[in-house]
């Protein structure tokens, strides 16, 4: 019985841009209906794979290696021809793949006709039949309005949907879930392995976390500098006999302990913020709530975008009008404070967040970490110079000139400045808005390990907003988990975890939970 | 966005922009040594032959009068650029500078100055220029024509400093208490660092039209203070027999205006 050819064969494949070597003798193949993942920080060659594949900004003497396609005499890896393989490439929300001005059907029914060389209309029709497939995907005409107005949960959908239609032999997905939620990843997962069993595409898949690879539990090529640094299951490279790297790679992704009983924080110390009644409306949805966090205690706002996280921080610092209720800062009932005056109450308020436009890109590194002190205190240069340099010093950025403007910051570090901005406010309050989001396994680690020590040597009351339950769990003590506008679930994060009393909690604990058997 | 042709854009504008620049620059030094450069005083009559065309004695000519078009032309330049450099300060400030302060008032006065702004940038300026020396009399030319280019910086000014005071990382700084005054200096200063030189491009290019036309229309400049624009209205009647008494001011006015617009890299206003 002669064994079937596989679809794709990639040997030595290397990039070279200059002196620099961005990829190394890389070699695998793909079967149909069989996954592989590249697993990587940024820079360490995925991205030259995904380039040579899916045939954009490839200059063939930068490229050398030959591919094969379904046992077919090898040629050169810039020689892959659409007629050869159907190669379709997904991208994720996240590095904004469409245009925010036009509506998302129109730019994607473009993409879908010209792959298939069909008119407007049938790409229009595959884009709809592919969304109509997918379990949970919104109603279309959702998709009628502009990009930019969707939220990343949204467009994902149609960014799957788009992927489908083109009926892929071979799917590239470049990280695609980076910066959604647990809950939400994990569900496209599902998703794609539901697709790839019906239309049984090969899918090359490529990340810089670990949850991913968990997920799919597939064959892993784990890449460092343009070097494979080890390739086998996922199940394999996730346990102990692994690689220093992988090991070190694995480890860093966060796990939730169930049966964790650390001690809480028993300081009874003053309180920071208390809100009494406090009403919020989430997209027509009101919720009043109750609540108190002391100076060094930690809250976790849990639950998916829109669920109404956002809107109870907003309501509980002013920055919205209260409907409802009383909200006492730092002792004061802001409800009897003029703007100016409750500007100033602010002063002792830190924001940290995973967007990436809360920092203004003009400003340098230096005035980014000083400005809090030099907006508020009126305090001698040298004491200013003093404790910008210490706050950059503990978030490893001493060594970036400090006339390097924000916008040439690379995310993590973009993170890191904020938490040093924060630290130089000595804030009260610090708000800790999807700290991770969007950042690679290390990078994401070392974040969390950033944000433990702030806590515990700033000491300021924290409010954590977050869809992924092992970051609250790392930062927080207490926990309220919201779904459409309402807190389904509140009290030590322990308990919650332990006995969760809504199934929306539920789902939200099994996303980060969730790993094939016997990993 | 980082590809080649981006970078090659880039490329190309900063080298438009030096051009602009170093033309601006030779034409201020002109005018300074204005002085040195001219032969013979300004408005100065039988100098040489009447309507001598240009040759090695008089490179750019005489005109009706005899005058040498040479001197007459940097007397003009230095008259016209000298005006519009400080009707482009009047812009700045009644336009960019008063746009970009007006949109941090409060919602409804901000609007509404913006709202009169945009009413007026609607009216060419040139005839606003018209309106306003009915009003204040042609000896305020310069003060109009910046008051007259005003309003369309003003509505561009005021646009910019509301998206940037709407942006996200300007919501963020309100949320940690960085007062709305220290937000206004920090665009303020980031905005004359990155825009100042294209923005005093742009409104210098604008005014010297005005300016120079005003003065063709006869709503200008007085003789004998003989700026550009004048010195190509008196030059109609000679103009078939000699072309050059108004092609040398008319070549100098277009130098002015196009190593202005050069100098603001060609763009007509704020990039996106």
């Amino acid at each position: 019985m002669s064994e079937t050819p596989p679809l794709l064969t990639v040997a030595g494949l290397s990039l070279s841009r200059g002196s620099r070597q961005q990829l190394a003798n890389l070699s695998f193949s793909l079967q149909s209906g069989e996954t592989r993942v590249l697993l990587g920080e940024i820079g360490s060659g995925k991205e030259a794979v995904l380039q040579a594949l899916a045939g954009y900004s490839v200059r063939s003497e930068d490229f050398s290696g030959s591919i094969s396609v379904r046992g077919q005499p090898p040629f050169s890896v810039t020689r892959l021809k659409p007629d050869a393989l159907r190669v379709v490439y997904l991208a994720g929300p996240a590095v904004l793949p469409l245009s925010p001005h036009v509506g998302v059907i129109a730019q994607l029914s473009r993409v879908i006709s010209r792959k298939l060389s069909v008119p407007l209309a049938t790409g229009r029709t595959e884009f709809a039949s592919a969304l109509h497939r997918l379990k949970g995907a919104p109603p279309l005409d959702v998709f009628e309005q502009r990009a930019g107005t969707l939220d990343p949960e949204v467009l994902v959908w149609a960014l799957f949907a788009a992927a489908f239609a083109q009926t892929p032999e071979l799917l590239i997905a470049d990280d695609p879930m980076l910066g959604l939620g647990p809950t939400q990843a994990h569900a496209m997962i599902d998703i794609l392995r539901e697709e790839q069993k019906r239309a049984g595409f090969a899918l090359l898949y490529a990340t810089m976390n670990t949850e991913a690879a968990l997920w799919l539990n597939a064959d892993v090529t784990v890449l460092r500098q343009g070097k494979v640094v080890e390739e086998g299951a996922v199940a394999r490279l996730s346990g102990e006999q692994a690689h220093a790297y992988t090991k070190t790679l694995f480890r860093a992704a966060p796990r939730l302990a169930l049966g964790d009983n650390s001690p809480r924080s028993d300081r009874r110390t003053e309180p920071v913020i208390q809100a009494h009644g406090l009403e919020f409306d989430t997209n027509g949805v009101r919720e009043a709530v109750t609540f108190e966090l002391r100076r060094g205690a930690s809250l976790a706002l849990v639950g998916d975008r829109q669920s109404g996280r956002h809107a109870l921080m907003r309501a509980a610092l002013g920055l919205d009008r209260i409907a409802a209720g009383r909200v006492i800062l730092d002792a004061v009932d802001i409800g009897i404070l003029t703007d100016t005056m409750l500007t100033r109450l602010r002063r002792r308020v830190a924001f940290i967040s995973g967007d990436e436009d809360v920092l203004d890109p003009r400003m340098t590194l230096w005035d980014t970490v000083s400005e809090p002190l030099r907006a508020h205190l009126n305090l001698p240069r040298n004491v200013v110079a003093e404790a910008g340099e210490a706050a950059l010093k503990r978030v490893g950025l001493a060594t970036l000139k400090s006339s390097a403007p924000v916008s040439a910051l690379s995310p993590f570090d973009k993170r890191r400045l904020q938490v040093a901005r924060a630290i130089v406010s000595a804030p009260l309050l610090a708000v800790i808005d999807e700290p991770l989001r969007g950042l690679d396994a290390f990078a994401q680690s070392v974040m969390r390990d950033l944000l433990k020590v702030f806590r515990q040597q700033e000491g300021p009351a924290l409010i954590v907003i977050t869809s992924d339950f092992t970051v609250a769990q790392a930062l927080a003590e207490d926990v309220m988990v919201f779904k459409e506008g309402k807190i389904v679930d509140r009290g030590p994060i322990s308990e919650v975890l332990r006995s969760p009393k809504d199934t929306h909690t539920r789902q939200l604990i099994d996303a980060v939970l969730a790993r094939p058997a016997g990993l | 966005m980082n590809t080649p042709v981006h970078k090659a854009a880039q490329s190309l504008r900063s080298a438009i922009r030096i051009v602009g620049f170093s033309g601006l620059g030779i034409l201020m030094v002109t005018m300074s040594l204005t002085g040195v450069i001219a032969r013979a005083p300004a408005d100065s009559t039988d100098v040489g032959p009447e309507l001598t065309p240009p040759s090695a004695s008089y490179p750019f000519g005489t005109d009706l009068l005899g005058r040498d078009m040479f001197s007459e032309t940097v007397h003009g330049l230095s008259v016209t650029l000298s005006g519009a450099l400080i009707a482009m300060l009047v812009a700045i400030a009644a336009g960019g500078l008063s746009g970009f302060i007006a949109a941090r008032f409060p919602w409804r006065s901000g609007y509404a100055l913006r709202f009169v702004a945009g009413i007026f940038s609607a009216v060419p300026a040139l005839l606003l220029a018209i309106l306003f020396v009915g009003i204040a009399g042609r000896m305020q030319l310069t003060i109009v024509a910046g008051l007259a280019v005003a309003p369309a910086a003003f509505a561009r000014a005021f646009d910019r400093a509301r998206r940037l005071g709407t942006s996200p990382h300007a919501v963020y700084a309100r949320a940690s208490g960085i007062r709305e005054s220290t937000l206004l200096q920090r665009d303020l200063a980031y905005e004359f660092r990155d825009t100042f030189l294209s923005t005093a491009a742009r409104a210098l290019a604008a005014v010297t039209i005005v300016i120079s036309t005003m003065s063709f229309l006869g709503f200008g400049a007085v003789p004998p203070a003989r700026d550009l624009g004048l010195m190509i209205a008196s030059a109609r009647s000679a103009y078939i027999v000699g072309w050059w008494t108004a092609a040398f001011p008319a070549l100098a006015l277009l130098l002015v205006v196009l190593c202005a617009r050069l100098a603001a890299g060609l763009e007509e206003g704020e990039r996106p």
